[in-house]
């Protein structure tokens, strides 16, 4: 059997699907549910505070509609990015790859931003219900943004030695969906959170 | 994913995405009722990322059965939290 038979042995299992594929999406499925466990749970708590701060006195729409936009061209970046290197453009892909981790980042810092001035007005994880829902929330949304910035950073330096190429980019595909999901729960979150506050 | 479909327009995409953003921003800003408005948006959103940039309308049908169970058990979740937080909405059903 060659190497490239056994390679494909190895990764494709019974349901005729590459495994790592089937094992993203079963990943997402399973986060579909962590997320909405989170989403819930603020939607209960956070009209139940017996103090302040409140949701609609702290949250700032303006400064979280730009960090919005920002993961949105994210996801446009890294959607940009496959398909570069499904053209068999390297060079593209990298360039997209960069962009999407620079505007990860950017993300990122307008979510510290955003935590350090409510934490100027006396919003914490112990400060009240609300408090401790909504940073646990896009806590824990930040921190898949943060992984995903790692990953990609993984998969631009595999990119740069040239262990991705136009037959062999799945590792840029896998990446992309996880990036992709995190976008759709931030989609959730800006409405229910800012948009919907109470 | 199956390279034989035709390619989405991912730039077309990420125009509708920011355009849906920006009227749910503005919807804020306007005497109008948000829930009915602004979730059906969200949806919207969230689906035209599942299908287009995610590629699920051109993948294998595992995948998106694989999603639509987290679905599920989402909304299964939603339910639960509605009805044991939500008494009116208990005492309606009872």
């Amino acid at each position: 059997m060659s190497d490239i038979a056994a390679q494909h042995e190895i990764e494709t299992g019974s349901l005729g699907v590459d495994n790592r594929k089937l094992a993203i999406w079963t990943f997402i499925a399973s986060e579909v549910m962590f997320f909405t466990g989170l989403i819930v749970t603020y939607m209960v708590m956070r009209g139940r505070s017996t103090a302040g701060p409140y949701p609609a006195n702290v949250l700032s729409v303006p400064l979280v509609a730009v960090n919005t936009f920002v993961l949105l061209g994210s996801s446009f970046t890294m959607v940009t990015a496959l398909s570069a290197i499904e053209r068999g453009d390297a060079r593209g892909l990298r360039r997209w790859l960069i962009a999407t981790a620079v505007l990860g980042l950017l993300f990122l810092s307008g979510q510290a931003f955003e935590f350090i001035s409510l934490a100027r007005e006396g919003a914490s994880l112990s400060s009240n219900l609300f408090g401790a829902t909504f940073f646990t929330l896009t806590g824990f949304h930040g921190l898949h943004v943060f992984v995903g910035v790692i990953w990609i950073a993984f998969v631009l330096a595999r990119a740069f030695r040239g262990g991705v190429t136009q037959d062999n980019h799945l590792a840029v595909e896998l990446v992309g969906l996880y990036w992709h999901f995190v976008d759709i729960v931030w989609i959730i979150i800006f409405t229910v959170v800012y948009l919907l506050r109470a | 994913m199956d390279t034989q479909h035709t390619k989405p327009n991912y730039l077309g995409v990420f125009i509708a995405l920011v355009v849906l953003t920006a009227t749910e921003v503005a919807v804020t800003y306007l005497p109008v009722p948000r829930l009915p408005v602004l979730i059906p948006l969200s949806i919207t959103k969230a689906v035209l990322v599942v299908l287009f940039y995610m590629h699920l309308k051109y993948d294998r049908r595992l995948f998106s059965g694989l999603f639509l169970i987290g679905v599920f058990g989402a909304l299964s979740v939603i339910i639960v939290f509605n009805l044991l937080f939500m008494p009116p909405l208990l005492d309606a059903i009872k």
